[in-house]
């Protein structure tokens, strides 16, 4: 029981009043970028990321943890009370949810999925805590080519579940990837695709590249197809639940967990398809009542996938501490946060840095409860946030964006380059590119070429050293199904007939 | 094969070409340094031989009528028209305010950006987006140059603020 004991001494790290501030920032950003449509957690990072030079590292750490969970939160508030679907992990929250608080009943429908989220983020981050040892215990024997093989598999998984067309993901990691290689080359000093032009001697920042393709990205989205209509956000006070919600809540609330913690740590896993998973499961397991309800607003259906969402963000941390693998594009920026300290997350980091690590995984403990908290009693005055007038949040969203990469450097130049990278933010949305892919490319790619160039150093010139563990032989067969799966599954369909024609598509 | 023009392919192309870039743009870098294990050219040249492929591809899959769907969000109407004057217009308002922001210092610049952008993304009452636009342009400046120590241009309002 070394890690409980390691883990106290987090706790005695988190509870500090400065780290406790930290914590409080980072959960109430996160809530609010959580509820306010346009903006996300891995946004609000990148934009912090230059903060991380004036904070000492575990500061940082526990309000970008805090971040990363507040977004949960927040995500949750937005489709319980707004009545237009927004993206994919919170979609299935409103299938159930939006109907619930059109039927007055959304103070219940917030209180399951704050105390959903609650129970499945402490049980979760208890599974963390467990499960981070004996993956470091597994993976302090990795070698070069283990790793290039993790980071080989993160692409094409990313790539391939993401998207509903592989060539689609692919194309977005490649866009990361060559965005990556730009700059001087770290082994031998060479300048790469710089066109000549020094100011990319040190490579794109990596805030540009996420505050454009995120937040410039979907501004320009949103100017191309603004819903006219003002927000119709359903009136809500103080968030409650009954002894009827609270005995139909607690077994989703369980087995959401159960499903979003594993899909949370796979490669490509990610929030979308355990929450998925977990309402569909809800709706085969409803009887009596909560069978009649589906459709019209069940409890079970906002409590499961919301346990979902919240454990897959807890099961991310794990590759992404122990193994320096990002499966989220949040993630990705956090593993960015730690490479600007000098910090590289693996079995390493728990042996030279136990308090850090520790001390963050206490603290998603703590800003777990603090949620709690700030989203039950204060509900009404998320809701309000949700009124904000569209013109100005996305008028503010650009501001902040533009402050952030100015303030990098203090030059313009680093504007119009943000201004290149959130037109093809712009296009990847309009054509249907997941953006993650391209920001897990882009923190990855490097990592992946360092992995590449020592273990084939290693192997003096010889090719098969990628191939000689037996874990990295696993990994490159699973990244090559990840490939082909969609490719079978074209091939199957094929066979039976079409369920509708391709043809069908009008060119928008 | 549909013979019409798709804007998608616009994309396709442009991940094409840049995977020939990065081709071309390697072959510059000089491969000395390379006895031991992969020189500095390896990498880039996988990325960008994998780049033209997927552009291959990623053509091919246009021109045979696929296409990504339009990712939704919440504010975004997916069946709408794409409304080209509001993409141009904030374009437009980004990219001068990039220009002329050394000229005009934060405080104007932003507030400009600011009242710029919420106007064309439909901000009826003038007035009220003009105050809100200037109390964020002042209020930004003074939180990040003031409180947190962030170096922004102050333009002409140097000596008043």
């Amino acid at each position: 029981m070394e890690s409980l004991q390691l883990l106290l001494d987090g706790f005695a790290a988190a509870l500090t009043p400065v780290n406790l501030m930290y914590a409080l920032v980072g959960v109430t950003l996160g809530t609010l970028v959580g509820v306010l449509p346009g903006i996300g957690p891995a946004m609000t990072v990148a934009l912090l990321l230059p903060i991380t030079f004036t904070v000492p590292p575990a500061s940082a750490f526990i309000m970008f943890a805090g971040i990363y969970y507040g977004g949960m939160y927040g995500g949750s508030t937005t489709s319980i009370l707004l009545n237009t679907p927004g993206e994919s992990a919170s979609m299935i929250t409103a299938l159930e949810g939006n109907k619930m608080a059109r039927r007055g009943r959304a103070a219940q429908a917030l209180a399951t999925a704050a105390i959903g989220s609650f129970v499945a983020g402490s049980i979760a981050t208890a599974l963390l805590v467990v499960a981070a040892p004996a993956v470091v215990s597994f993976a302090i024997a990795f070698g070069p080519e283990d790793y290039f093989a993790l980071a080989v598999m993160a692409f094409t998984a990313v790539s391939s579940v993401l998207s509903r067309s592989v060539v689609r993901g692919l194309a977005s990691l490649g866009l990361g990837l060559v965005i990556g290689l730009v700059g001087i080359d770290q082994q031998t000093g060479q300048a790469r695709l710089t066109l000549g032009i020094p100011q990319l001697l040190d490579g794109i920042d990596v805030v540009i590249v996420a505050v454009g393709l995120f937040a410039l990205g979907e501004a320009l989205y949103v100017a191309s197809r603004l819903r006219h209509a003002p927000p119709e956000v359903v009136p809500v006070g103080r968030a409650w639940m009954g002894r009827a919600d609270w005995r139909r809540s607690w077994a989703p609330w369980l087995r959401g967990t159960a499903l979003g913690f594993p899909f949370g740590a796979l490669p490509g896993g990610g929030a979308e398809i355990p929450t998925f998973l977990s309402y569909a499961a809800e709706r085969r397991l409803a009887r009596g009542t909560a069978r009649e309800e589906f459709g019209k607003g069940a409890i079970e259906g906002v409590a499961g996938p919301e346990a979902a969402n919240n454990a897959s963000a807890a099961g991310t941390l794990v590759p992404l501490l122990t193994l320096g693998l990002p499966t989220s594009a949040t993630a990705a920026i956090m593993l960015a946060a730690f490479q600007q300290y000098g910090l590289q997350p693996g079995p390493q980091l728990f042996d030279h840095n136990p308090a850090l690590v520790w001390g963050m995984i206490a603290s998603l403990f703590i800003g777990n409860t603090m949620l709690l908290v700030l989203n039950l009693p204060l509900a009404p005055l998320w809701a309000r946030v949700l009124r904000v007038p569209r013109p100005y949040l996305y008028a503010g969203i650009v501001l902040f964006a533009a402050l952030g990469v100015y303030a990098l450097n203090g030059t313009v130049v680093d504007l119009f380059v943000l201004y290149v990278l959130g037109l093809l933010g712009y296009a990847m949305r309009r054509f249907g590119l997941p953006v993650a892919p391209a920001v897990i490319g882009m923190i990855l790619g490097p990592m992946a070429e360092i992995q590449l160039r020592r273990a084939l150093a290693i192997g003096a010139g010889d090719v098969t050293v990628l191939v000689k563990s037996p874990v990295a032989v696993v990994l490159l067969v699973l990244s090559l199904l990840a490939l082909l799966m969609p490719l079978f599954r074209k091939l199957s369909a094929r066979r039976k007939p079409p369920a509708r024609s391709t043809s069908e598509q009008e060119s928008r | 094969m549909a013979g019409r023009w798709r804007p998608e392919l616009g994309l396709a192309v442009v991940v094409l070409a840049l995977g020939v870039l990065v081709v071309i743009g390697t072959l510059d870098v000089s491969a000395a340094a390379s006895q031991l294990g992969l020189g500095p050219r390896f990498f880039p040249m996988l990325v960008g031989g994998a780049m033209v492929l997927i552009g291959l591809f990623y053509v091919v899959d246009v021109l045979r009528g696929g296409h990504g769907d339009p990712e939704e969000s919440e504010d975004v109407d997916v069946d709408a028209p794409a409304d080209w004057r509001g993409v141009g217009l904030v374009s437009g308002i980004f990219l001068a305010f990039a220009a002329l922001l050394n000229v005009l210092g934060w405080i104007i610049g932003a507030s400009l950006l600011f009242f710029g952008l919420s106007v064309v993304l439909g901000a009826e009452h003038k007035l009220r987006a003009a105050v809100v636009s200037v109390v964020m342009g002042l209020a930004t400046y003074l939180l990040f140059v003031e409180v947190l120590g962030v170096t922004l241009p102050a333009g002409p309002l140097a000596g008043v603020i």
